[in-house]
């Protein structure tokens, strides 16, 4: 019997050595989760996540990497459905041990999966989450890199109101967290401004079908039309009210910006003239210039979020070098008391993990298929 | 139907080789404009090599299963494949279960029981990892597929009712709690009881009116019923969320919770053990219930498959009309294996419910009405053993192609093709239970 | 309400419900030869519309603009190359389970739907597709500001439909193929006995229900522009609503169906809500059914003892 405890005894203390061998060599890398969709049908969002990621990681190990240790990074797919998105975040705070997360993307997915990462004490900043509950429920150690879903849609409200002067808004949304949420927000602040939209509906993802929709607006005499909503959605819906002799102006939130909208909606002549809200497009600013070329040399235009990645990725390592620490609580505190200097110019975040300053400007898609910043 | 061929004949690998050419030249006309041009705006980009490559390993699969079929073993494996093919269900042999098998039950749960405590036993590393928290949530997970896979396959395996939209019952009960606790504040405990209620009242209240059809006008209505649920969930905003979901509030015992802080106005569970805190407790907790309840279902079940009434069920699965000749009430039996199931699959949603700590419609789509139809299917229609394995095999699998990435899915969707073709009666083949007449009613 | 509305609602209804049509008849086909519900037919015309977009590219890429011509051409690939598919699809994944439990092919058929899915957004990726507008040109009635229109393209569709659905009900009824498969149908067994192929009659049941659904992938996809791999799904469900509710089984039925679902999600999403236009179609289904279990055309199931 007391042979047989004192083997037990051996075997764990061999297996506690293995283990720490192992934690010795992973500590020579400092690992952080990407989390998103990326297959599914968010999948393009996805890559855009990795490949801003992986550039970045390739910047900056080229650089000497982080406190001396090379930036590793972990691929995890939550397809956008939360039930995955609780899985992968188990495994990477588990299974990878990462020490920070850049993820997720579909709000749906970033609020259950916030609550492990919480859990676990690690740094969660998501590039693309925009619903406002992501930071609104007392969780220190998570940030954004993007804009909320209320700040953009009352930029968007202030231009349909302001600068097209629209008398009829027609409310349209995906029914889905980001789309409804930003059509909502959108609905919000226009309603403060004592305008009342004209017609308020949900669509169903997935079908290209929209025309009894655009008929309705058409009914309706609206003379402008907020979408919330992706481009898969927006294109057809888009093409289908011009087809059907519409002029209405068409709006709608960052989730266009694609050139898969131009894509779908069948063509320029149709996407032309369309607005949307989207940061300040870091394509523009003088740090993203060299970095854009980067990418084109490799083939891949870095649309939507992709440098938005890049950048949170860049918080992410500043925090690390300033702290020399990869523990959620420390990381959360410097950056919320610190400016980043990122490939998307100077960020700085509030107590909520929010960016204090949100850049949203307005855009519209011009007739060659491409998209330009409004100039007020 | 197999050519009748002599056994002993000759190989012909020309013939094989012909079929392979033929697979070839069908492979790149099925695979070589999707995979081979690339479209890019209004463009398309040749990528030759990938159907090329696709091609070739059909081709060579083809000419590999030809060169087999002609070889006495292979003929022998296709012949046993379609033996078991066209066998039926079979009826245990009356008595007691082998001794083996009950030595091999009480392994597994005690194995299963011992599972959670693993990471604070001194045992190898990689065992211990099976309790940590990556591996213990997917086993919850896999449980609540267990409980949603014997739930279903009361209504589908033993009743024979095909119901694809047995998902709206997970819902129910997911967004009993979720509802539950925001507006009357119940808690996990009150909604393990009252949540399978609910779910059962809806499955009668479902099952009425749509029990009269037949086979598969009875699918498209359930999948009609399941569609409607998640929609109604989706778009009444004020009162569910919409697509927002609504957040679970994690699960209590006497009081004590699992969170670091108290956040439900009890005590944290390691200040009241006096232990240091571990994000693990949680899981822990919800795995040792889920067990429990699934233990007890799963006992339930092999019971009620004694009674009349299962038998009934299996009586009017198998000929509908010889039953309703013998007097059998076929709405109700029908009614009482609808409910069962629904009650399941209400139970299973608390669980998730408290899994996912956030419920969305997104996560009771069409999709997991199949999956639950596969696991029932894949485990052998009717057989309880044969569904809780084909459960944890689809949950935990698909996790394990985690290492595939982009590749996971579509491996998953082959290999649910490549099992129907290998065993299209699921993995263990259901057997009944026997019954021995009272002696001395016999006499 | 202003009449023009209400007209322009029934046409956007009109050529949806042609759509749902022309693809329930594939589900239809394919229930009433082997009596099982082949889930991944939405897929196939899935699949369809993507190759539509290629074979325009390329022909294009050739330098071929004549629209009618490159639209024949198109047609014809699309709907050989998806036969083809049907064929595959039927000669792996259904053929060796025939005669095994009916739940077998159902599964069976589930799996082949992720696999295209995940095969068509693997190699063609995740970005919502599309092909220039090829034809443009509407047919309007009205005033300037008031009026009913139907594109060229929709006029199409409903002509092209209505011309497919004859068609197959006449080879259905007349011909010899027809009949084959009708005994097929009745009796597979009695049927291979007296001489026919069945298995070959099968092959070519899926074969035409794939046709059918790549001529609704080119018409769609020239008519909305855009796809993406997720459409089989949406629009699959959709088109089985149909085939059920005008009967399983019964061609005229299917376009029934589909044209009745396609009027009624129209007018209900234009006059009373968006949102709810497709718990409106599923409750619809849901009713009929309670009180017409075997659909509208449909002949009632005869319980044989």
């Amino acid at each position: 019997m007391k042979k047989a405890i004192q083997r037990a005894f051996a075997v764990s203390l061999l297996a506690g050595a293995v283990a720490f061998g192992v934690g010795a060599h992973a500590a020579d890398v400092i690992k952080i989760g990407v989390a998103g969709p990326m297959t599914g049908g968010n999948a393009a969002f996805g890559e855009q996540f990795w490949r801003g990621a992986v550039q970045a990681a390739e910047d900056i190990n080229a650089a000497g990497g982080v406190n001396g240790k090379k930036i590793e990074l972990v691929k995890a797919d939550d397809a956008c459905e939360p039930k995955q998105a609780v899985a992968v975040a188990n495994r990477l705070v588990d299974q990878d041990k990462v020490d920070a997360i850049i993820g997720h993307f579909c709000s749906s997915s970033t609020i259950p999966a916030s609550e492990i990462y919480a859990e676990a004490g690690k740094l969660q900043i998501t590039p693309a989450s925009t619903n406002p509950k992501v930071t609104e429920r007392n969780i220190p150690t998570i940030f954004r890199t993007c804009g909320r879903d209320d700040q953009q849609g009352a930029v968007a409200a202030d231009f349909i109101l302001s600068t097209l002067k629209a008398k009829k808004i027609a409310v349209i949304h995906d029914k889905d967290t980001y789309g409804q949420g930003l059509a909502d927000a959108m609905k919000a602040s226009a309603a403060k401004k004592g305008a009342k939209e004209v017609l308020y509906e949900g669509l169903t993802r997935g079908e290209k079908d929209f025309n009894a929709l655009a008929t309705k607006i058409k009914a309706a005499d609206a003379d402008a039309v907020y979408f919330g909503g992706l481009a898969a959605e927006a294109g057809p819906l888009v093409r289908q009210l011009r087809e059907q002799g519409s002029t209405a102006a068409f709006i709608s939130g960052d989730g266009i910006v694609d050139t898969a909208f131009v894509t779908a909606a069948g063509g320029p002549q149709f996407s032309k003239g369309v607005y949307m809200t989207f940061g300040a497009d870091p394509r523009n600013l003088p740090g993203g210039k060299s970095l854009v070329e980067k990418f084109r040399k490799a083939g891949y235009e870095p649309e939507g979020y992709t440098l938005y990645s890049y950048a949170t990725l860049q918080a992410v390592t500043e925090a690390m070098k300033a702290t020399k620490s990869t523990d959620g609580a420390t990381l959360a505190k410097w950056l919320k008391g610190h400016t980043v200097n990122t490939v998307m110019g100077p960020k700085a975040w509030d107590a909520k993990g929010d960016l204090k300053v949100s850049d949203y400007v307005m855009y519209q898609w011009d007739d060659k298929g491409g998209y330009a910043e409004l100039k007020k | 139907m197999l050519p009748a061929a002599p056994l002993h004949s000759r190989i012909d690998v020309l013939a094989s080789l012909r079929e392979a050419l033929l697979a070839f030249v069908l492979a790149l006309v099925v695979f070589g404009p999707v995979s081979g041009l690339m479209l890019s705006g209004y463009k398309v980009e040749p990528h030759w090599l990938r159907p090329l490559l696709l091609a070739a390993v059909v081709a060579a699969g083809r000419f590999a299963i030809h060169l087999l079929g002609q070889t006495p073993a292979g003929r022998r494996m296709v012949a046993r494949n379609q033996a078991r093919v066209h066998g039926g269900v079979t009826v245990a042999a009356l008595g007691q279960s082998p001794n083996r098998a009950r030595l091999l039950l009480v392994f597994v749960l005690l194995g299963a029981f011992v599972i959670p405590f693993l990471p604070w036993l001194p045992v190898p590393d990689a065992l211990a990892a099976l309790g940590g928290k990556y591996w213990l949530s997917n086993l919850i997970l896999a449980l609540i597929y267990v409980l949603l896979g014997l739930g279903l396959n009361i209504v589908v395996g033993l009743a024979g009712l095909l119901d694809l939209g047995f998902v709206a019952f997970y819902a129910v009960g997911a967004y009993f709690l979720a509802l539950g606790a925001q507006y009357l504040g119940i808690g996990f405990w009150t909604a393990l009881v009252c949540a399978p209620l609910l779910a059962a009242c809806c499955g009668a209240v479902l099952g009425f009116p749509v029990l009269r059809m037949h086979g598969d006008y009875l699918a498209i209505v359930t999948l009609g019923f399941g569609e409607i649920i998640r929609l109604v969930l989706n778009n009444w905003l004020e009162f569910t969320g919409g697509p927002n979901g609504a957040p679970v509030p994690p699960p209590t015992l006497f009081g004590l919770e699992f969170t670091r802080t108290a956040r439900q106005g009890g005590t944290p569970i390691h200040e009241f053990l006096g232990i240091e805190y571990n994000t693990n407790l949680k899981l822990v907790f919800t795995y040792l219930v889920l067990l429990v309840v699934v233990i007890l279902m799963v006992r339930l079940l092999t019971r009620l498959r004694q009674i009349p009434m299962g038998r009934a069920w299996e009586a009017l699965r198998e000929d509908e009309i010889a039953c309703r000749s013998l007097g059998i009430n076929h709405v109700v039996v029908k009614l009482t294996a609808f409910m069962m199931g629904a009650m399941t699959g209400g139970l299973a949603g608390v669980f998730f419910a408290t899994y996912q700590g956030f419920v969305n419609p997104t996560s009771f789509t069409f999709f997991e009405s199949a999956l639950i139809l596969a696991i029932v299917v894949l485990g052998g229609l009717g057989s309880t053993v044969g569904v809780i394995i084909a459960a944890l095999v689809l949950t935990l699998l698909p996790e394990l192609l985690r290492e595939f990435a982009d590749f996971r899915v579509l491996a998953f969707g082959l290999l649910m093709v490549l099992m129907m073709i290998w065993r299209p009666r699921g993995l263990i083949r259901p057997q009944r239970p026997a019954f021995a007449p009272p002696q001395e009613v016999a006499r | 309400m202003d009449w023009h509305i209400l007209a322009q609602q029934l046409v956007n209804g009109l050529t949806l419900g042609s759509i749902y049509g022309l693809i329930a008849i594939g589900y239809t086909m394919v229930y009433g030869i082997i009596g099982m519900i082949n889930f991944a037919h939405g897929d196939v015309y899935m699949v369809s519309a993507y190759l539509t977009a290629i074979a325009i590219a390329v022909l294009t890429g050739f330098g071929i603009d004549s629209a009618p011509f490159a639209i024949v051409i198109t047609l014809a690939l699309t709907m050989f190359i998806t036969g083809v598919y049907g064929w595959s699809i039927e000669r792996v994944a259904y053929r060796p389970l025939r005669g095994s439990t009916r739940l077998a092919p159902l599964i069976s058929a589930i799996g082949i739907s992720l696999v295209l899915q995940n095969y068509v957004q693997l190699s063609q990726g995740a970005k919502p597709q599309g092909v220039p507008t090829l034809v443009s040109g509407t047919v309007r009635l009205g005033t300037e500001t008031n009026f009913v229109q139907m594109t060229y393209i929709q006029i199409l569709i409903v002509v092209v439909s209505f011309a497919a659905m004859a068609a197959l009900t006449w080879i259905i009824r007349s011909t010899s193929l027809g009949r084959q498969c009708r005994a097929t149908q009745q009796d597979r067994k009695m049927a291979a006995i007296l001489g026919i192929d069945t298995d070959r009659i099968i092959s070519t049941v899926f074969v035409i229900g794939a046709a059918m659904a790549a001529i609704a992938g080119v018409l769609v996809t020239l008519n909305y522009g855009s796809f993406d791999f997720f459409i089989g799904f949406v629009t699959g469900i959709k088109a089985f609503t149909a085939a059920v509710l005008g009967g399983i089984g019964s061609l005229p039925g299917a376009m029934l169906g589909g044209i009745l679902l396609g009027l009624f999600e129209s007018l209900f999403s234009g006059f009373v809500n968006t949102d709810y236009k497709d718990v409106f179609s599923f409750a619809l289904l849901v009713l009929v059914l309670i009180f017409r279990p075997s659909g509208l055309l449909g002949r009632p199931e005869v319980e044989k003892v």
